[in-house]
């Protein structure tokens, strides 16, 4: 499980194979075994001693803002693979090849938008004809993607905007199918100026985690991106890849509202935007955690979603390797 | 595959220090407190293994017993519950994040 600290002053020790967690009086005890990653959304107190505990067992430690951004995580200090996975890395960035894997992700974020749709549109038959509209508006925009060739330096505009127009006509769509009272202008982070803002960027920040983890593990280095620059000391890789599956945080989101599960009380109001108070957080987290446990066939397998995430960066390490194994 | 069963472990033991060293192994291997001397939760093979051979060195055979009884998901779901009950969800690994 994910052990989550959402309690102001908690405190985390290590105790045997054990995790004690201290809030307030309360002394709760979680084996390690059980563990699969430790998510601290507040002000907490930790020893080295777990730190230790969780890092011989594989469990990272991730902290995240109030927005939902990731901003450390303790990680061991190895790197997951072989360095030859980020020469390749770096070599195929600026190549067709590169090109070509960084123009699929796009394509696969235009179709998980556009199978999304679909699935919303069949349980809400009242709106759909509105729906097919926005649809094909988004498939007239993948169109475009189709007949592009090129590096990615002539092109990272071109595809920039595309995607950029796909995205404002997917969330008009997204905000059309929310209930009255919950519409929303466009995206907001920073901080989010609805609800729906809110808990999407903290969906995302999650996501962000997991791809960030995943590419490690696969070797993949995550500041070597292609469609995304590279130069401004970010993670441009975790950014490309992360387009894949944002779909998964607008589903778990948009479903939640439809289930009339957010209520008021689950913000903070700031001045000029919302953020996520504890009750909210604990709603998402466990919501979108159930969602990526469910189990979905996948190239011809059954396969949890959150390990989609590791099985295709694996895969596109282990694609990088055999191209260098052709090409020698 | 190394499937994980769900495991009880239940004990009589008579020395205060055994029986706690009894229960923090439990602990420490996964297993949830669902009574006083009984522990309850999923574990694969290996840690089974494990246990016992822990649990073994620890308790002397002239006097205590420990027994660890696995159970198939099928028979856990008509587990009937009454009074001061333990979370269901929890001891079956199906909690997916824990907030503390």
């Amino acid at each position: 499980m994910n052990l989550v600290i959402n309690t102001y002053g908690a405190y985390l020790q290590r105790q045997g194979d054990c995790f004690r967690v201290r809030v307030d009086d309360k002394v709760y005890d979680v084996a390690c075994a059980k563990v699969s990653s430790i998510l601290i959304s507040t002000a907490a107190y930790l020893t080295t001693d777990a730190i230790k505990l969780a890092i011989d067992h594989n469990i990272d430690i991730i902290f995240i803002d109030e927005m939902g951004e990731p901003y450390a995580r303790i990680w061991h200090s190895r790197f997951g693979s072989t360095t030859e996975i980020r020469r390749r890395q770096l070599a195929i960035a600026e190549t067709e090849e590169g090109f070509n894997l960084a123009l699929s992700w796009v394509k696969r974020k235009f179709d998980n938008q556009i199978e999304l749709l679909k699935k919303l549109r069949t349980t809400r038959t009242r709106k759909s004809a509105q729906i097919t509209g926005y649809i094909e508006k988004l498939e007239n925009c993948r169109k475009q993607l189709d007949t592009m060739i090129g590096t990615i330096d002539e092109k990272r505009n071109t595809i920039m905007g595309v995607e950029g127009s796909g995205g404002r006509i997917y969330f008009q769509a997204l905000s059309f199918l929310m209930p009255e009272d919950h519409k929303f202008e466009g995206r907001s982070r920073n901080p989010a100026k609805d609800e729906f803002n809110a808990l999407l960027n903290y969906a995302y920040g999650i996501l962000y985690s997991r791809v960030e983890r995943a590419c490690v593990i696969a070797g993949l280095d995550p500041y070597v991106g292609i469609l995304h620059t590279d130069n401004y000391n970010k993670k441009s890789l975790v950014f490309d890849i992360i387009e894949n599956y944002r779909a998964w945080a607008e589903e778990v989101v948009i479903n939640l509202f439809a289930a009339r599960k957010v209520k008021k009380e689950h913000f903070d109001q700031l001045e000029n935007g919302y953020t996520l108070n504890k009750e909210g957080k604990a709603l998402l987290i466990e919501t979108f955690l159930r969602f990526l446990d469910e189990s979905v066939r996948y190239c011809g397998r059954n396969i949890k979603r959150a390990d989609i995430i590791q099985f295709d960066c694996h895969k596109i390490a282990n694609s990088l390797l055999s191209r260098e194994d052709e090409s020698g | 595959m190394n499937q994980d069963n769900l495991v009880w472990v239940i004990y009589d033991i008579t020395n205060n220090k055994t029986r706690g060293r009894i229960a923090r192994a439990c602990k420490n291997k996964g297993l949830y407190r669902v009574q006083k001397s009984a522990f309850l939760g999923k574990l694969n093979r290996t840690q089974i293994a494990e246990l016992k051979a822990l649990c073994g060195d620890i308790i002397d055979p002239a006097i205590d017993s420990v027994y660890i009884f696995p159970m198939c998901e099928e028979d856990f779901k008509k587990v009937q519950l009454l009074g001061q009950a333990f979370d269901r969800e929890l001891v079956s690994d199906e909690v997916k994040a824990l907030f503390l």
